[in-house]
């Protein structure tokens, strides 16, 4: 076993390097270009702003291992918005209570994605995508399109209050990046969804429970969207049925910046982590040199191949040499 | 296993639709307030001033500033015509340097970081058209805190978040201007349908509402036959309008458009299905894109106001905050070649009433 | 499982003659699936059925089903292409900008036809030959197009196009135009990709790329060239979408790439590459214009507009996998 880990091993580190590198360079050219990039309380916003993003990036980076994807998430992060107002101002649940009912059906919502892709054996793509129109189509219906406002003050801590001088959800955001990177590196859990990803058929004769593992990352992925959809309430004070649409798109960049494979079997959680912060950055870094937001996005796509391109040479190089 | 879940998800299909159809009529929790009928201005209700004040007063007055835009989303007609009028303002002025940067899509997460970014940046006031009242009301209020100042135009925060709001029309304004505008062409018992962007939008979701209350109080007798969402896309909102178009036959008189995308592409659809003159358009556009329309008599009349006088006065409502003339408690403003605008609702700077283009006048114009 | 689906990929003519149950294709599936949408909504609101609506959900949407043909092509090879409703925007864009200023007409519909194939080929190229997953270089080309969109147009919208561009609006024979390219392209390509060599040849890539290998067929080439055909299709359905009304948005359509995808898995197109066709994407394309078109019709409240949408794509997918499974099932005694 070790002598199959070990070279993947190497690989995984190089393309780390890479953004690693990305990320020193890119923090070094915007500190000049941008005198208030380098600030403490600056980059601590930057936390507040991408936290919804990377808490689901996590989830994802599991299923893409397992050579899986999930394209409902934004919609499964909309529905639980809605429903924590629904719970909360029609139902007159109390708020705790509501929050956690919100994260509830998101988790719901990805047990389901993982219940048929497991039962049915309908592939994660399909069923993701369908459920992309029909979550958000849930939120709308039970929303009936209405707002709800007027959240009670406390519950902005979450979102828009500090501890120990660092936002609140970035606390939740380290506490979730320990949990999934001992996961994934310290159990036979995270060896396993490796084992998924790289021959699943292999995987089921060695014992390893896959329908089962599945089942659990999928709704992990719903209840960390609907975490992340509470936390995203509690940070602009209202829920919209629209609320995290497209946030797939942005999740999924993220973790494939950050070199997990989407063929499966390849992906480290430290990889994400700087996946997301590479993007945050250099999004606030560009803004703050000046750069419009539209010129933005077409240095992030060109980023992402790029990195992407670099890895794959430098492999092949070694390859090559070996 | 996968038979049964099939033919009950097939079910459950069939038993949602069962529930009443709605129609939908921008329902929020907010009150409408419908004009008289007559166009008797209603009684205005004296407000104290309720915009936020920014931490420190400025020290720019006269001085040149730096101001950044951030309207709902670039790359559409109409925030492009905005921008053009705060640079003729800025050209005016000569003062103040304006630039316009935002989300590529009406999305209320990037427009709260593009504000979020142009804090840290630094800049002297912050002209923003809201995505969503409430969720931009934090950052908007941090804006305040660093002592920038922060006047809205097109679509509102909540008041404590900004100090103004140019105001392009009351909501109530509007409704009546559309439906006025309607049951002249299509007499005061027809049938309309509406295509709008998406019902969470909030300037289209409270129009929608004062033109039904207004369409209720003054023309009991339209018949309002249902709303659909067609995004800001160019081709759905022809898809939509085509749909109605094919469902009501006769019995569909006219067609509102409700966003400078969707009034287009209905009155493409009347043209295309040979309904001109049958079915009748009103809504809100850009007079270039409705040009076409407007002279093969498809369309009577486009309401809007001009968007290029709203940019131009935003521009002219903050250089007068900075320089300190326009404080809390005033109740004008000068803004360049408009003139004299009054302040109404508190902390609101009304542009006038909505500007009907019709087909005398539109090709005066150029947005 | 990936055994059976490479056989039936490498030989997919359906074969009939045995018990109904094994014929039942997905094609058939989604074309059963329509007669019935049109039977019972048409027997609800009699207009839905009337030739005017039935030509406006096929006029409206071909240019989802030539895209679709593409996309399908593109995920058989075991593929995905993310930024082909951004592709579809600039095309669109440069159609129009051509035309209004005053190149010959001709020239402004063939132009973004042939830088479709260029920039495919070069997605194809750096999926084939650098190894970077297609996923990954259509997500950069999504956000490249999208953003250097509005950089270079600033979002002004194209008016004032000349006679004769709106080749979309054309009727010969009666017929809208948009109708002849989705049918004649759909029969070509479904021709091409049962009788070609380099038609079956995706079928293989896709589904066993290393047996594709041993069998001599180049794995680099057969993409390159199913991105090259694909950028055809995008060009074509650019051409199609910019030429339908008389203003064009010069922006990035929102979510159309999700509705290309969906309409090509929908058409029983199997994401894991090797199996599905493209009749079935544009039989997808059509159930799912007809469906929204529908829900209007028989007064769905709209704010379940979209969840009902949801649940019937849902419902043709466990449909689809049921056949699946029967015909395992079958297959197997």
């Amino acid at each position: 076993m070790s002598d199959t880990t070990a070279p993947r091993m190497r690989l995984t580190v190089t393309h780390e390097l890479v953004l690693l590198i990305a990320l020193f360079v890119s923090l070094a050219v915007l500190s000049v270009t941008a005198e208030r990039f380098m600030s403490v309380g600056n980059l601590l916003n930057q936390g507040r702003l991408m936290t919804e993003v990377a808490l689901v990036a996590l989830p994802m980076t599991f299923i893409i291992i397992t050579a899986g994807i999930d394209l409902s998430v934004g919609s499964m992060f909309g529905l639980s918005a809605i429903m924590l107002g629904v719970f909360w101002h029609n139902l007159g649940v109390p708020l705790p209570a509501a929050m956690a009912l919100a994260m509830l059906v998101g988790t719901a919502a990805g047990f389901f994605n993982g219940l048929l892709i497991t039962r049915l054996r309908v592939p994660p793509l399909i069923m993701t995508l369908a459920t992309l129109a029909l979550y958000r189509g849930l939120a709308e219906g039970i929303s009936q399109a209405r707002s709800v406002r007027g959240y009670p003050e406390w519950f902005f801590v979450l979102g828009q209050g500090e501890m120990f001088g660092v936002p609140t959800q970035l606390w939740i955001l380290v506490v979730a990046i320990i949990i999934f990177w001992i996961v994934l590196t310290r159990t036979t859990f995270g060896r396993s969804l490796y084992a998924i990803g790289h021959n699943e058929t292999a995987a089921r004769y060695s014992a390893i429970k896959v329908d089962r593992i599945k089942l659990i990352i999928y709704s992990l992925s719903g209840f960390m969207s609907g975490l992340a959809g509470v936390i995203f309430v509690s940070r602009v004070s209202t829920t919209r049925s629209d609320m995290g649409t497209g946030l797939e798109l942005d999740v999924i960049a993220a973790v494939v910046l950050g070199g997990t494979s989407i063929f499966g079997g390849v992906g480290t959680i430290a990889g994400t982590v700087l996946g997301f912060t590479l993007i945050q950055l250099l999004k606030n870094g560009l803004a703050l040199t000046g750069v419009k937001g539209d010129a933005t996005i077409v240095v992030i796509g060109t980023v992402l191949i790029l990195s992407i391109l670099i890895t794959n040479f430098l492999q092949h190089r070694r390859g090559g040499d070996g | 296993m996968l038979r049964t879940m099939t033919l009950a998800l097939l079910a459950g299909v069939f038993a949602v639709p069962a529930m009443a159809q709605d129609r939908w009529d921008g329902a929020d929790s907010l009150d409408t307030n419908p004009l008289a009928c007559d166009g008797s201005p209603g009684e205005m209700a004296m407000k104290e001033y309720d915009g936020g004040q920014p931490a420190t007063m400025s020290d720019k007055m006269g001085q040149e500033i730096t101001l950044i835009d951030v309207p709902k989303l670039v790359g559409i007609g109409y925030f492009a015509a905005t921008t053009k009028g705060q640079a003729e303002a800025a050209a005016e002025l000569g003062n103040v340097n304006v630039s316009t940067d935002g989300p590529t899509e009406a999305n209320i997460d990037d427009q709260i970081t593009f504000i979020d970014n142009y804090i840290t940046q630094g800049v002297d006031g912050i002209l923003f058209a809201a995505n969503d009242p409430v969720a931009i009301a934090p950052v908007l209020k941090k804006a305040l805190g660093e002592g920038i100042h922060v006047v809205g135009y097109d679509a509102n925060s909540e008041p404590d978040a900004r100090e103004w709001f140019v105001n392009q029309a009351e909501f109530n304004g509007i409704g009546k201007a559309m439906i006025d505008a309607m049951a002249e062409e299509i007499g005061a018992d027809g049938s309309f349908a509406i295509v709008t962007s998406t019902f969470t939008t909030p300037n289209q979701a409270r129009w929608i509402a004062e033109m039904q209350a207004y369409q209720a109080a003054c023309h009991p007798n339209m018949t309002w036959l249902e709303t659909v969402e067609a995004q800001e896309d160019n081709n759905l909102s022809f898809n939509q309008a085509t749909t109605l178009i094919n469902k009501h036959g006769d019995d569909l008189d006219g067609i509102f458009g409700m966003t400078s995308v969707a009034t287009p592409a209905s009155a493409e659809a009347v043209t295309q299905a040979g309904a001109c003159g049958e079915i009748a358009v009103v809504g809100l556009a850009t007079p270039n894109a409705m040009k076409p329309y407007v002279a093969s008599d498809c369309v009577k009349s486009v309401v809007l106001w001009n968007p290029v006088d709203l940019g131009y006065a935003a521009v002219y409502v903050m250089r007068a905050v900075v320089d300190g003339k326009l404080k809390p408690g005033d109740k004008s403003v000068e803004a360049g070649k408009l003139g004299t605008l009054s302040v109404v609702n508190g902390s609101e700077i009304l542009l006038g009433a909505p500007f009907i283009f019709t087909k005398d006048n539109i090709n005066d114009f150029d947005f | 499982m990936a055994a059976p689906e490479a056989t039936t990929a490498l030989a997919p003519t359906p074969r009939r003659r045995w018990v109904p149950r094994i014929a039942l294709s997905q094609e058939l599936v989604l074309f059963l699936a329509i007669v019935a949408l049109f039977v019972v909504v048409g027997a609800i609101n009699p207009r839905f059925v009337a030739e005017r609506n039935l030509q406006s959900i096929f006029l409206g949407n071909a240019y989802i089903a030539v895209a679709a043909i593409g996309m399908s092509m593109v995920i058989i090879s075991g593929n995905i292409d993310i930024s082909v409703g951004s592709l579809i925007g600039v095309l669109a864009t440069v159609s129009g900008t051509l035309a209004v200023a005053g190149v010959p007409i001709v020239l402004s519909w063939v132009i973004p036809v042939l830088l479709s194939i260029a920039f495919t080929t070069t997605m194809g190229a750096m999926v084939a030959y650098l190894r970077i997953p297609s996923i990954v270089v259509s997500l950069g080309f999504l956000s490249i197009l999208k953003g250097g969109l509005i950089v270079v147009t600033g979002g002004a919208w194209i008016n004032a196009l000349p006679e004769g561009f709106h080749l979309a609006q054309m009727k010969p024979f009666g017929i809208p135009m948009p109708i002849y390219f989705m049918v004649i392209l759909t029969i070509a390509a479904a021709l091409w990709m049962r009788l070609s060599a380099t038609g079956r040849s995706i079928y293989a890539v896709g589904g066993n790329a290393e047996a594709a290998r041993l069998s001599g067929i180049s794995r680099e080439r057969t993409v390159v060239k199913v991105f090259a055909i694909h950028g055809f299709f995008v060009g074509i359905a650019a051409l199609l979408y910019a030429t339908q009304l008389a203003i064009i948005q010069s922006t990035v359509p929102p979510n159309l790439e999700l509705t290309i995808i969906t309409a090509s898995v929908v058409g029983g197109v199997s994401i894991l590459g090797g199996t599905g066709t493209v009749v079935g994407s544009t039989l997808a394309a059509v159930l799912l214009a007809a469906i929204g078109s529908s829900l209007i019709f028989i007064n769905v409240s709209p704010y379940w507009l979209r969840a009902v949408q949801g649940v019937l794509i849902l419902v043709t997918v466990l449909a689809d996998m049921w056949r699946r499974m029967r015909q395992a099932r079958g297959r197997g005694r």
